[in-house]
């Protein structure tokens, strides 16, 4: 299978200006200026197949949007191949345009004070969808978003969740194969994740789009895609499964249970994450659990021992801890 | 083709827009009146003094007024807020939506605001000039006609292109507001013919700011001053300026990084 999306050796670096703190520096900026170069995206190569959902994670400032955008056609790569559907995105083809989408959860493109209904129709003009097709794929989206009775009513009534519904389905009205999703379900309420999750799922199964999203709601991720991808200051730091990426760096479990006496230290176990009266959690090396879960409860009278792989949010965030060095 | 398609879809957009906003309405009728107000008083003190000005008659002034009236309204309903929401749009980096979209970007980010309203400017204007050509006692004459709704468009074109040309420095220098704002006020300058300004002035007016092709030249038209050396001049004038304000834009959006998210 050939693949959609292919990069290589990405690099994307700004000139940013730089200055000190103070009036006598910004006097000194008008006529002289230093700049430095800032890495957003410093060589980073992975291929994406047709159809699938590859979760693009790092923290903030790792160089995700700036990649997204490269993709999108907005920046122009500083350095390395890109190629999307064939295309060089950079050149905005339209023939690309009309394949691809990109939506931002921290932006709006959906007209203010109309109902949906009429910023849906402007996205048809601009994509030139038929008018059968078009009613078509908006009646099936707005079933499927359950948003009947919210159409008609002017966008800057709606809520937040319900909005972004709305801006999902007017990104998605061509019928884009390729989706990049920078952030779709940021600050939206846990049923409103799951319900944009849910569409986004649905939309791929239906149209064996490919989607690349970036999220920090790790929920996100893990219900829809199988394949993370993972940056940080712009370089590549992990690229594989989910699964084997929680293997991978997930080297602690965490081991709760209840006492009977809360005087007591269980520093010599493992390291103490939470003592919420008589209800105790620890942090232990992956390797040292079944050991300590048998001394716990032939030492302790401890009741209602559980172990508990650590959540996602914690491995991602050893990966970031981890040194690239270290990965090599 | 789908260029004015798309532009006709934007301008029933912006149009169901304005009617949510009905009391712009009576403000813009209300500002209407004031604006033309002081502009007829302005008038009739000069000619209290005198019956020329730089060869101008007192109706042949009106004329100008009511151009300058009807030109002020569609730039401020068709021109202005569009390079206003792009300047916004340059600053904080969201123009993204609108250069993934497979349109033309410039043509897309030239329609996409329209002021219903103003267009009550652009009614009273006219009205103005059908006085004035009554006052005039004015005879239908096909290339006055023809001269004067061309000088119109070609004005049209010409001030677009100078806000674009403003506009899009913006990729550069962020922070335009203030020379989008000198517009404005040079523009009130068309009030009077600019033949009657000194010489500096009035190249300024010309080939800087076309204000004098927005406002002069068509008033000019109408009122049988036009040659056709200066019709071929406003072409010329509208071709240049219109190239330079695409390739300025072209360059502008391949330079154009987008504030980060």
């Amino acid at each position: 299978m050939t693949s959609v999306i292919s990069i290589s050796n990405l690099a994307k670096h700004y000139q940013v200006p730089e200055r000190e703190a103070g009036l006598a520096a910004a006097a000194k900026g008008l006529f002289k200026r230093t700049y430095k170069t800032v890495k957003a995206v410093d060589g980073i190569s992975f291929e994406i197949q047709p159809g699938e959902v590859v979760g693009f994670l790092g923290p903030n400032g790792a160089g995700k949007t700036t990649t997204l955008k490269m993709l999108s056609g907005l920046l122009h790569p500083t350095e390395g191949e890109l190629s999307v559907l064939g295309y060089q995105p950079a050149k905005r083809n339209h023939d690309y345009l009309r394949r691809i989408t990109l939506v931002m959860g921290n932006r709006n493109q959906l007209s203010w004070d109309l109902p949906a209904l009429d910023s849906f129709d402007l996205q048809r003009a601009i994509y030139g969808i038929p008018m059968d097709e078009f009613k078509r794929t908006r009646d099936e989206f707005i079933e499927l978003l359950d948003l009947k009775d919210l159409v008609q009513k002017p966008v800057r009534n709606l809520s937040l969740g319900e909005r972004m519904k709305m801006e999902i389905v007017g990104a998605l009205l061509h019928k884009p194969k390729i989706l990049f999703l920078d952030e779709p379900t940021l600050g939206l309420d846990v049923t409103m994740q799951k319900r944009i999750r849910s569409f986004i799922a649905e939309y791929n199964k239906r149209y064996d789009a490919t989607v690349l999203l970036t999220s920090h709601y790790m929920a996100d991720v893990e219900a829809l895609c199988k394949r993370v991808i993972v940056i940080h200051h712009g370089q590549l730091l992990f690229d594989g499964n989910l699964s084997s990426l929680k293997e991978k760096f997930s080297a602690f479990k965490t081991i709760s249970f209840d006492i009977d006496n809360p005087t007591q230290d269980f520093s010599q176990f493992g390291d103490v994450i939470a003592m919420d009266g008589l209800h105790v959690t620890l942090r232990v090396p992956k390797e040292k659990t079944s050991a300590v879960t048998t001394q716990l409860l032939s030492q302790l009278a401890v009741d209602d021992l559980t172990v508990e792989s650590t959540p996602i949010e914690d491995v991602i965030e050893s990966v970031f801890s981890v040194k690239k060095e270290a990965m090599e | 083709m789908t260029g004015i398609k798309l532009a006709f879809n934007y301008l029933r957009i912006g149009i169901m827009n304005e009617f949510q906003y009905r009391a712009n309405l009576y403000i813009q009728i209300l500002q209407t009146f004031i604006a033309l107000g002081t502009g007829l008083i302005g008038l009739n003190l000069v000619f209290a003094q005198t019956s020329q000005l730089g060869g101008w008659g007192k109706a042949d002034l009106l004329a100008v007024m009511g151009v300058f009236t009807m030109t002020g309204g569609f730039i401020r309903a068709a021109i202005q807020p569009n390079m206003e929401r792009l300047m916004e749009e340059i600053r904080e980096g969201t123009l993204d939506y609108a250069l993934t979209k497979p349109a033309d970007s410039q043509l897309l980010v030239s329609v996409r605001e329209f002021r219903l309203w103003q267009l009550v400017d652009v009614l009273t204007g006219a009205i103005v000039v059908i006085i004035a050509l009554v006052q005039l006692n004015w005879l239908m004459d096909i290339w006055s006609v023809l001269g004067f709704f061309s000088a119109l468009v070609m004005g049209g074109l010409m001030v677009y292109c100078f806000w674009l040309i403003i506009t899009s420095t913006a990729f550069w220098f962020v922070r335009v507001h203030e020379i989008a704002n000198l517009f404005e006020g040079l523009y009130a300058a068309g009030r009077w013919p600019v033949d009657i300004y000194p010489n500096w002035l009035r190249y300024g007016l010309t080939f800087l700011v076309p204000v004098a092709f927005a406002v002069t030249v068509p008033a000019s038209a109408i009122t049988g001053r036009l040659t056709f050396e200066t019709w071929l001049g406003a072409l010329a004038l509208t071709v240049t300026l219109f190239i330079i304000a695409r390739t300025i834009w072209l360059i502008g959006v391949k330079n154009y990084s987008g504030a980060s998210a």
